[in-house]
């Protein structure tokens, strides 16, 4: 036995209560996080949606004063821009109300990044150049304006729901035929447990940090269903293998004996994958911060899942 | 040993090939990465047409794809997505209110007749309109000369002069702004000269959506090029019946774009019994070639058949895109890095191996990525330094199987050899999971979930390639040397069986 599989002398199907208890408890506070989160008024849905999800504009501005900037305030920022007036859209209503934008401040002070309802091009033009009284110079290459309108947000919702359906039919659909219903069955459990644990986090971040989910987290979220899939099916094929070699032994106890030969390599390739997501998280930038956590977070459930969920799982459904 | 030479060769090979492509191709860079301008355009359904179809999306693409060449943005693309929208990039254009503008409106195209007792007011104008195009279109030809280093056309002085051109915007009630140039100010007047024409018309008598396409010919008589129309039949029923209504009484047909009027035509009394009919007309107006070029692109461009609505707009900095590929870049090779130093930690000699075939790898990958052509994105940057991490995962699981053959006794070279076998089924299984999340994604999924779909798969299927080809090749070539052939290189000598330490 390795390193790993002997510091954790690993007989999971002993332990299995445990094991249990733990994933559990995770995706009880889960489903409590999107429960709090979708009963507040302020979010109303299971998880914080962005701007992709929700529809609206989001404008970043970078100051080109450097270190002679004057000292800025959101406040200040959302005070001037309720007194921009608007040009109104061709055929729409009156033009959309800037009261309740947010204004966040990064780079100490040097990036101002606002959120506001869906504005046209134009209108977004007027929010940019209205502003330079309160912000002062700032730099058109550092500009950066998206709009998103919000039927284009439930559609994009709609998009990665289906995706995600779709792929779990053909992972369990590619299971089933190469190993049985069973292990299907069993593989969907896990990548059940892995999304919605991943989920329960981000809707507590979204509860007490305010992190918003974006297109990217869909994104990632079907990134962990694949790898989840990816983590166990390893384990599956081991399981297989020791049924055929150590005929004489209960179930259980071959599954333990397949976690035990393929625990190292789980350990370290949930490493190595961790390895490039830590560089993104320390090194890519705010686009891909968040996302770059939650593939860290379905990584590590995942790898869990594949170890303590799916090998203790199996002799209990494989009997009834 | 030469079937292993021979794979060694075609690595080496298929490397410098990939180094090769890689100079000569750059890789496509998205608009979050270089700058620019990214617009979705959503076709709306509208009057009979309750769903929006591929072949209207391609009809409405075809009209768009005119109208944004007249923009004058290099390198821009319009690409369908989905059954009902369109994504417009415009590489480097920081203000995409421009091309909101010319392609968000609907460029409604009206055939409409004059209205009975209107003909002096319309003279009037029109004589205003023929002035102001005519000087405008002489001073553009003297800038274009000049702009070209050439001698401008001697002229005429201008055939309007100051006074006069105050008078008429005034008597027009435009409000002229300070400071604006002469050419401001005939754009100004016959912006609402033309404006002004088209109160002078009913109501529209049909538009643009019964045009099947216009084009242009040299006239038959005379010097001049006429633009020819061609209508659906109802369109051809409709024309006749309107051209019948205004033939010969001297009241003009007007062609209108946007409530602004593009043409004015007269109908000969000739049409008088049955208007003109047959489902064709040509506009004679002794244009120019240039004129009836415009006028054509003009008119089919006003054929839009449904009218699009901006949903989203991203625009882009070129520092902001310079950062984002400055920080994946130091992501994906930092990432690189760690597994690297990972590896040989863990596997030594074959961890050695591993960090080469995993070089090769994302050599590869960016070679295919060219190849394809990929275009990058940040989430596809993404999908990329992710599938480095999953990459691994190959390696990872045939150097377990190695070392478990080791350390129950086997020779080095057997150990090897059983290891990718043992490994070869849960490697495929893994990665053909993956693989169908990547193209469920890929089908499904809109934009930029294309693009990480699409760097994740081209990793996933790399891999399976890199890993049973490049490391086994590798790993058997290096065991060809008997100084490397030691098991103490593979796995710690603790870990050995007694009988072979």
């Amino acid at each position: 036995m390795s390193l790993p599989s002997r510091l954790l002398g690993v007989q999971v199907n002993r332990r299995r209560r445990t094991l249990w208890a733990l994933s559990s408890a995770a995706l009880v506070l889960s489903l409590l996080g999107i429960a709090i989160s979708w009963l507040t008024p302020s979010i109303r849905a299971p998880l914080r949606p962005g701007l992709d999800f929700t529809g609206g504009t989001q404008i970043q501005l970078a100051r080109s004063c450097g270190s002679g900037c004057s000292a800025l305030t959101a406040a200040a920022v959302e005070d001037r821009l309720t007194s921009i007036p608007l040009p109104a859209e061709e055929g729409a209503a009156a033009p959309p109300n800037l009261r309740g934008a947010a204004v966040q401040l990064l780079d100490g002070g040097q990036q101002v990044v606002l959120r506001l309802p869906s504005l046209s091009a134009e209108q977004g033009q007027a929010v940019v150049e209205g502003l330079a009284p309160v912000i002062g110079p700032t730099d058109p290459a550092g500009l950066s304006v998206e709009t998103i309108g919000p039927t284009l947000g439930s559609r994009l919702l709609r998009a990665s729901l289906i995706s995600l359906a779709v792929s779990f039919v053909g992972i369990s659909a590619y299971i089933t035929i190469r190993y049985d219903r069973l292990f299907a069955l069993l593989a969907l459990l896990c990548l059940g447990h892995d999304v919605l644990i991943t989920c329960g986090v981000f809707s507590w971040l979204g509860l007490l940090g305010g992190v918003e989910v974006n297109s990217l987290f869909a994104v990632a979220l079907l990134t962990i269903a694949g790898y989840s899939v990816n983590d166990t099916v390893v384990i599956f094929d081991r399981i297989r293998e020791k049924r055929v070699q150590l005929t004489e032994l209960a179930l259980s106890e071959q599954a333990d004996a397949a976690v035990a030969a393929t625990l190292t390599r789980s350990l370290y390739t949930s490493f190595t994958t961790l390895l490039p997501l830590l560089a993104l998280i320390l090194f890519g930038g705010s686009t891909l911060f968040w996302f770059a956590v939650a593939l860290s977070v379905g990584v590590v459930v995942g790898a869990w899942s594949s170890v303590a969920i799916a090998p203790t799982l199996l002799p209990v459904l494989a009997r009834s | 040993m030469a079937r292993q030479q021979g794979w060694f060769a075609l690595i080496l090979a298929l490397a410098i090939a990939a180094g090769a492509l890689l100079m000569s191709f750059p890789l496509q860079l998205g608009l979050d990465l270089r700058g620019g301008s990214q617009l979705t355009l959503q076709v709306m359904p509208a009057g009979a047409i309750k769903r929006v179809d591929q072949e209207q999306l391609e009809a409405v693409k075809e009209v768009l794809e005119r109208r944004i060449n007249g923009l004058g943005v290099a390198e821009s693309t319009l690409q369908t997505v989905g059954t009902d929208q369109l994504v417009l990039q415009l590489p480097g254009e920081q203000d995409p209110s421009r091309a909101a503008r010319v392609l968000g409106s609907t460029a409604l195209l009206e055939f409409r007749a004059q209205r009975a007792g209107t003909e002096q007011e319309m003279q009037g104008l029109l004589q205003l309109k023929r002035q102001a195009e005519a000087v405008l279109g002489l001073a553009r030809a003297r800038q274009a000369a000049l702009g070209n280093g050439e001698t401008p056309p001697e002229v005429a002085e201008a055939s309007f002069p100051a006074e006069q051109l105050a008078a008429a915007l005034r008597q027009l009630g435009v409000e002229v702004p300070d400071g604006a140039s002469e050419a401001d100010q005939l754009e100004l007047l016959l912006d609402t000269v033309n404006t002004r024409i088209v109160e002078l018309y009913e109501p529209a008598a049909f538009t643009g959506k019964e045009l099947v396409t216009a084009g242009r010919q040299q006239q038959q008589s005379g010097s001049g090029w006429e633009v020819t129309l061609s209508f659906t039949q109802t369109g051809g029923e409709q024309f006749a019946r309107l051209t019948k209504e205004i033939a010969g009484s001297g009241r003009l047909l007007g062609i209108v774009l946007d409530g602004r009027s593009i043409s004015e035509a007269s109908v000969g009394p000739e049409f008088q019994a049955a208007g003109i009919t047959g489902g064709s007309a040509s506009i004679t107006g002794n244009f120019s070639a240039e004129e009836a070029r415009d006028l054509e692109v003009q008119l089919r461009g006003g054929s839009l058949p449904l009218p699009v609505r901006v949903v989203e707009v991203r625009t882009v900095g070129p520092s902001l895109g310079a950062d984002n590929i400055r920080t994946s870049l130091v992501a994906a090779l930092s990432g690189l890095a760690l597994v690297a130093v990972f590896m040989v930690l863990v596997y030594r000699l074959a961890g050695v191996v591993a960090v080469v075939a995993l070089s090769l790898y994302a050599l590869f990958n960016l070679a295919l990525y060219a190849l394809i052509p990929v275009t990058l994105t940040l989430p596809g940057i993404a999908g990329f330094i992710l599938s480095l991490g999953m990459a691994v995962d190959a390696n990872v699981l045939i150097f377990e199987r190695i070392k478990d053959e080791l350390r129950s006794g086997n020779t080095l070279i057997r150990s090897i050899d059983t290891g990718f076998n043992l490994a070869f089924s849960s490697i495929l299984d893994g990665q053909l999971t993956t693989l169908i999340s990547c193209v469920a994604l890929f089908a499904l999924g809109t934009g930029f979930v294309k693009g990480f779909a699409v760097t994740l798969g081209i990793g996933v299927l790399l891999s399976l390639f890199s890993a049973l080809t490049c490391t086994r090749t590798l790993l058997r070539l290096l065991m060809s040397y008997p100084a490397l052939r030691q098991p103490t290189y593979f796995l710690p000598r603790v870990q050995l069986p007694a009988a072979s330490s």
